[in-house]
């Protein structure tokens, strides 16, 4: 059986974040409310950090049951992270949740109970800042994530298999990323291939779309070359896609369009699930 | 007509005891050598490992519900007795918890921006809690139950397991069962969803209470004939820990057994 590995403390597995950090991520994307792309990937990258810290959080600390790099590609292909963690690539989370460069307070509104909205304030810890500056060299940010994932497997060759997490435009400067995509699932361990997901921000406007299993209701061609490249949910993913709502098949990918990608920190068992009764 | 209690528990492979999120209470305390012929309660959890705080959760509610077994015959026949004894406990762990956070906050140590959430959030764990009354004049011994989440009781005579609950089967087992939290005050939820159980036992016949994995493993053995009541009694009734951990061991290396914390109370009727 694969993708059952357990992931713990002596058995940990590795997230590695892709960032798109070129001029293009300085272009809104579409929507009702017009973001950066740099702002909607930077925000993304930080809340899947946070939901991470909280998920792997104990009372003596938050446990390392994964290590994480953030790499961003634009003028240059390197480590992302900002503040102490600067330059550094694959880090053990506890370090991370210690870490953030910063904690922001920021507001928003919730459900007030009674039909109304409500304002609350709450931390945003931030380890990435946007960036939107020179090309999209994403051939070699995947090779970059490849040879990190191959590091990691040397030494951890019964893991649960790492996932790489792209969050881009798709707009490569470097040559068409397919081909450096289909060697990252070539990458394995004893509990499967290596998992590469994307994130696609655009400018576009066609429907977000959330682990879709074709490509026919994606507007171009950009679109298309990212889930191309997608790996397939394994099948406990799918199994918590389709809770959360998600419709979901057999061909469905781990592909997102325009919309949010947290709920894929919530595909990884770490232990029994702390749910509600309902 | 008595019962001797024994209680095993291992960590999962990897952490401390410290860490070790079950928990059991019983009253008379657990003790292999001593002949138990009072009434008998016993409560066993398993706090979730996505919780924070979870084995204290899990503490406090089986020191709470087996106060409240001891103190009522009847709790365990009732759903809504039990969600009352269950929403108790959650009243403790409110005032529990600010006095935990206050500690941290005096010892230097204040809770964390990835703490809060799940603090705020209260902890989850499973509950099973059973009495044991003994009737002289019939030599039989008459038992009740509750139960939220997937820990189990196994009744055995000789070889047969006689009943299952609340799961009775190994494929029932899951990754989200039913857990009580912390700061559950649904009284109707709770009801809702505790299972009660009741029946009779005779002299020699035994009772296991497990936590999920190896209660699983309990109901896979006896699906594919075996006998496991029996080979848990090898190390229960002499409290060989050191054994059990490492037959523990075995069976999660050969992959028979996930790895989790392991928690057996076994109620022995000689």
């Amino acid at each position: 059986m694969t993708y059952a590995a357990e992931i713990s403390r002596s058995n940990p597995t590795c997230f590695l974040f892709l960032v798109d950090q070129s001029a293009s991520m300085g272009d809104p994307i579409g929507g009702e409310v017009p973001q950066r792309k740099a702002d909607v990937v930077a925000d993304a990258i930080n809340r899947l950090l946070t939901e991470l810290s909280v998920k792997c959080a104990k009372e003596e600390g938050v446990r390392d049951y994964f290590h994480v790099a953030v790499i961003g590609y634009g003028h240059a292909v390197g480590s992302a992270f900002t503040g102490t963690l600067a330059g550094r690539d694959l880090v053990p989370l506890s370090e991370v949740a210690e870490n953030p460069a910063r904690v922001e307070e920021r507001r928003k509104k919730v459900p007030d109970g009674a039909g109304g909205l409500v304002e609350t304030a709450s931390s945003f810890p931030v380890w990435l800042d946007p960036v939107a500056n020179g090309g999209t060299p994403m051939c070699r940010a995947l090779s970059y994530a490849e040879s990190l994932v191959s590091r990691w497997l040397a030494e951890h060759p019964g893991c649960f298999p790492p996932i790489v997490l792209n969050l881009t435009d798709g707009e490569s400067t470097d040559g068409d990323p397919t081909a450096a995509a289909s060697t990252i699932p070539l990458q394995v361990s004893t509990d499967g291939s290596v998992l590469l997901f994307n994130l696609h921000v655009s400018g576009a406007g066609a429907s977000p779309t959330t682990f879709p299993d074709s490509d026919a209701s994606l507007p171009d061609a950009y679109s298309r070359t990212l889930f191309g490249m997608s790996s397939p949910l394994p099948p406990h993913m799918r199994s918590y896609a389709a809770q959360q709502g998600f419709g979901t098949s057999d061909a469905t990918r781990g592909f997102v369009y325009n919309a949010d990608i947290a709920s894929v920190v919530q595909f990884l068992d770490i232990g029994t699930r702390a749910t509600d009764l309902r | 007509m008595g019962v001797f209690i024994s209680s095993l528990r291992v960590p999962k492979s990897g952490s401390t005891p410290r860490e070790c999120e079950d928990a059991v209470a019983a009253f008379p305390p657990a003790d292999p050598e001593t002949w138990l012929t009072d009434p008998v309660s016993v409560a066993i959890s398993d706090g979730a490992s996505e919780s924070l705080l979870a084995g204290e959760w899990a503490a406090l509610l089986t020191d709470s519900v087996v106060d409240a077994v001891r103190d009522d015959q009847y709790l365990l026949h009732d759903d809504r007795h039990v969600a009352s004894a269950l929403v108790d406990a959650a009243v403790q762990w409110r005032r529990w918890v600010g006095e935990y956070v206050a500690r941290r906050v005096g010892n230097g140590r204040p809770i964390a921006w990835y703490e809060r959430p799940k603090l705020d959030r209260g902890p989850h764990a499973t509950v099973l809690a059973a009495r044991f009354d003994h009737h002289p004049a019939s030599l039989s011994t008459s038992w009740t139950a509750a139960a939220l989440g997937d820990t189990c009781l196994f009744h055995t005579r000789g070889a047969r397991l006689l009943h299952a609950f609340p799961l009775e089967s190994a494929a029932a087992f899951g990754n989200s069962p039913g857990l009580v939290n912390g700061f559950s005050h649904d009284h109707a939820l709770l009801a809702h969803h505790v299972q009660t159980a009741s029946g009779t036992a005779d002299q020699g016949d035994q009772f296991f209470l497990c936590t999920d994995a190896l209660a699983a493993w309990f109901l896979a053995e006896t699906e594919r004939g075996g006998h496991p009541g029996e080979t848990l009694c090898n190390f229960t009734r002499s409290g060989d820990l050191a054994g059990f951990e490492t037959w523990l061991g075995d069976l999660r290396s050969a992959g028979a057994m996930g790895n989790d914390d392991v928690t057996v109370v076994h109620v022995d009727l000689g």
